[in-house]
């Protein structure tokens, strides 16, 4: 009871000390606020960079393969001439790819163009075009806020039907559902049957807001779908239970046969998948962290040299004050939290005004440029654990030397 | 009891300076990105363990035996948690083994009171 009673006084002796001079205390807090505020927002913007990188790659599936031509390669390596005279994946494969792969839950085949979309009056130009095979809805992870997906019988016989992105509705039909309205896409009618649910911006590109979807044997009237610009692809879902190596496995035999490879020859199709993506950004996302922590981490060092440096001011400030506590029979421990807490609380006051202004400046940015940007609980914890570190290691010395001082030399001191 | 100077031997004072070196490159690591990767309370644990360490090295650069006591609860502490995520530093057990080896030899010598 009496430690509490004490704590509580070397604490009510640390606010004081802090409110009398105010100015001081903001001058050495300042170096902290700023560390603080380096090291979590460069944090922050890694985490939700990595966070909507995560939602983005999750959207294309992480448990799809993708049969395209060229190979998704970041390193140096990369051999694009003989990448270049590969076959590009056919239409017809799909078939046979959806009957003979077992570890294939469903596949899709698909092209993507720029095109300009009308309605009446209004126009968009460089709206991205998606022509799917029908178990695209399958393969890809999309929602339907409005309206419905294509038939079967529509995606083979390829009637002119449209599901379109929530931007597009709202700018093509203000004020109106967009269900049954007619868009012209290159000049060819089709009718709007589905609106895809909102998403918001995504860090790959290719958010679902912007994009028109029609059936692959529609968009053959309206553009050749063989062409190479048009980036065909293969999208192929494994099964519940088949990992992405073993249907990897399965579909390079089966292409292969396909294809007609003899044994000795090169695979001449090229099998990605999202993990590619997600590995090539994660070794980025840790250098800039590795980058904000050095940075901050100066920034912090300095702070706490400010710490360390006004409270050895403070205690020789005070050193006949502490004299008159200690022949009073104030404890040498009483002393030492006084001082430690003073510094904590000045450490963890920078702190709180950094994570606030980081907070602030999320709130902000994340409205202004669309992404999600979040200061996450690791975060507030890291910078409250750093703040009060900081405080207790910069204030421990000061601290402790004022605890060990003799009570009449004190005293004594001007 | 009244406390009184003692003089510190010389290999104490260079086991006090490869502490506090240790605490500068450790600081850094509290708030690592790796450290961070363990989960959310990692950082404010490993900070409390460098904390605790640095007051211990100050205990022990001014003789006193609460700074060995402490520094031995330090480690123990650290190298149960370094366990439970498997991630044992053989070299740095060695070289706290050594540390605590010498304070406990010096731990007669030094002040009892805080």
């Amino acid at each position: 009871m009496i430690f509490f009673g004490l704590f509580k006084e070397s604490v009510f002796f640390a606010i004081n000390a802090l409110v009398v001079n105010k100015l001081r205390t903001f001058l050495s807090l300042l170096g902290i606020t700023i560390g603080i505020f380096a090291i979590i927002t460069v944090f922050t913007v890694v985490d939700s960079l990595e966070q909507n990188l995560r939602k983005s790659v999750q959207s294309l599936g992480d448990d799809v393969v993708f049969i395209e031509k060229w190979p998704w390669a970041f390193d140096g390596d990369y051999p694009w001439w003989k990448y270049m005279n590969r076959p590009l994946p056919d239409y017809n494969e799909l078939d046979e790819i959806i009957q003979q792969c077992n570890g294939a839950q469903s596949a899709a085949f698909l092209i993507s163009s720029q095109i300009t979309i009308k309605h009446q009056s209004n126009s968009i130009e460089n709206v991205t075009i998606i022509c799917a095979s029908h178990q695209y809805e399958k393969v890809k992870n999309f929602e339907i806020a409005d309206g419905r997906y294509f038939t079967e019988i529509e995606s083979s016989s390829g009637r002119p039907v449209a599901v379109i992105g929530d931007v597009l509705a709202k700018a093509l039909f203000p004020n109106q559902s967009p269900l049954g309205q007619t868009i012209k896409i290159n000049g060819a009618k089709a009718t709007v049957i589905g609106v895809f649910k909102k998403e918001g911006e995504s860090i790959l590109g290719g958010s679902p807001d912007t994009q028109v979807l029609v059936p692959v044997n529609y968009a053959r009237s309206l553009i050749d779908i063989h062409n190479e610009n048009l980036d065909p692809q293969i999208m192929v879902r494994a099964r519940p239970g088949i990992s992405n190596d073993e249907l990897i496995a399965e579909l390079t035999g089966l292409l292969r046969s396909m294809h007609k490879l003899k044994p000795l020859v090169e695979d001449n199709f090229s099998l990605n998948q999202t993990s590619l993506i997600s590995k090539e950004f994660d070794s980025l996302f840790e250098i800039v962290g590795i980058a904000g922590w050095i940075i901050g981490g100066f920034s912090i060092l300095v702070g706490g040299f400010g710490i360390a440096n006004i409270m050895f001011v403070s205690v020789k400030e005070r050193t006949n004050i502490i004299g008159i506590q200690k022949s009073l029979g104030a404890k040498n421990y009483f002393i030492l939290l006084q001082f430690l807490f003073e510094s904590v609380f000045l450490s963890l006051i920078g702190g709180i005004i950094g994570l606030l202004i980081v907070f602030t400046i999320t709130q902000l940015a994340g409205d202004s440029i669309g992404m999600e940007i979040s200061l996450s609980r690791s975060n507030v914890i890291l910078g409250f654990t750093i703040s009060i570190l900081i405080g207790v290691v910069s204030g421990f010395v000061p601290a402790y030397s004022a605890s060990q001082l003799d009570p009449v030399e004190a005293i004594r001191a001007s | 009891m009244e406390s009184i100077i003692r003089k510190r031997p010389k290999l104490l004072t260079f086991v006090c300076v490869l502490g506090f070196t240790w605490i500068v490159f450790s600081f850094p690591a509290v708030f690592s990105p790796s450290v961070k990767k363990l989960g959310d309370w990692y950082p404010a644990l490993f900070g409390l363990i460098v904390a605790v360490s640095f007051i211990s090295y100050i205990g022990v650069w001014h003789m006193k035996r609460w700074g060995v006591s402490l520094f031995i609860l330090a480690f123990f502490v650290k190298e149960i948690i370094l366990i439970l995520i498997n991630d044992i530093n053989y070299i740095g057990i060695v070289f706290s083994s050594l540390f605590i080896t010498i304070m406990v030899f010096y731990y007669k010598r030094m002040d009892v009171n805080l």
